[in-house]
């Protein structure tokens, strides 16, 4: 009982006789006995419920209520997590390196913007710089674009 | 039944009964029976229908073996559930009667006492408000401390003092009870 309790139950202006309560329980309390078989059948319960077989299945079943509410929480963790986070690298590692090799405007996607950027290039003859010869053939041209178009294709959702 | 868990808290029996132990659920059993039944009578208004309550109040606490643990005291756990089941009882047996009117029923005990202080103490707490009678009898006959009543009844503490206080004082000021108070 807490200090607060005490001091309330102590209250003088909350107690009572002795013979309040006695009568109070007379009234309330009645002698009748609980019969034998209603014990029994309590206890038979209790009993069936313990056997190791029934037991064992309780036990699992509450390991398992765990289990499950633990797999939920982890789940429901990782899919926030989805939520809050930009889309990660889906892209392969054997495909990795050609997209950052492609990614002609550096913003860390590979689209069809890349290609449409290298296009221009090649047709202002900006696009003469060795890195742009992305098939390293010696040149720069549509051929290289084409390469741009085809690796914005093949790169899932083009994210480095 | 083995005696060897008398001694022990309701606490420790629980921890033993989530690890198997029937004879520790026994000891427990044993320990409320009585409460449970009296509380159960009070609620029903009658003996079958207290045994009813007695059987499922306990098939309920069996029910949340293993991995019960109790927060407040025995009581306090046991004290809803046997109200709740207690009504439910009676609605099966008197559709067309509320709660409230079962719960003010229920809680007036049978004039059948001759002693005439007893019979008029119960004519007096007859007309108490439900929530103060409650109270009161929570306290005097379950002997429930204040803070257990609290938490049975989920109301704040000092709801729980005002009520006891406005019970008690109207048995003070009423000429049939009276005589219980003076000094």
């Amino acid at each position: 009982m807490s200090e607060e309790t005490k001091h309330f139950d102590e209250d003088l202006d909350l107690r009572v006789s002795q013979k309040f309560s006695e009568d109070l329980n007379i009234l309330f309390k009645p002698q009748f006995s609980i019969q034998p078989e209603v014990d029994r059948a309590v206890l038979d319960k209790a009993h069936q419920q313990f056997t190791p077989k029934h037991w064992g299945h309780r036990i699992l079943r509450h390991i398992n209520i765990w289990r499950i509410a633990a797999a939920a929480a982890v789940i429901i963790f990782a899919f926030s997590l989805n939520l809050t986070q930009k889309p990660g690298p889906t892209t392969s590692p054997s495909l990795l390196g050609e997209a950052r090799a492609v990614d002609i405007d550096r913003n860390g996607r590979v689209d069809i913007l890349d290609a449409f950027k290298l296009a221009r290039y090649v047709e202002s003859a900006e696009g003469t710089e060795k890195k742009w010869d992305i098939n390293g053939d010696g040149l720069v041209n549509s051929n290289d674009v084409d390469l741009v178009a085809s690796a914005a294709v093949r790169l899932d959702k083009g994210v480095l | 039944m083995s005696n060897v868990f008398i001694m022990d808290s309701d606490q420790e029996l629980i921890e033993l009964v989530n690890g198997g132990d029937v004879d520790a659920f026994e000891t427990l059993y044993r320990r409320y029976r009585d409460w449970v039944y009296h509380l159960a009578w009070r609620f029903t208004g009658s003996p079958q229908d207290a045994l009813d309550v007695l059987q499922e109040t306990f098939t309920y606490l069996l029910s949340k073996f293993p991995g019960f643990s109790l927060t407040a005291s025995m009581t306090t756990f046991l004290y809803p559930v046997v109200r709740h089941l207690s009504l439910t009882v009676r609605s099966k047996n008197r559709r067309f009667t509320s709660d409230e009117e079962m719960l003010s029923e229920i809680t007036v005990p049978a004039l059948k006492d001759t002693h005439s202080s007893r019979s008029e103490l119960a004519a007096v707490l007859a007309v108490l408000p439900d929530e103060q009678r409650e109270v009161l009898l929570m306290r005097f006959v379950d002997d429930m401390s204040l803070q257990e009543i609290a938490v049975a009844l989920n109301i704040p503490l000092g709801t729980v003092k005002s009520r006891l206080h406005h019970a008690l004082q109207r048995l003070r000021d009423d000429h049939r009870t009276k005589e219980y108070f003076l000094e």
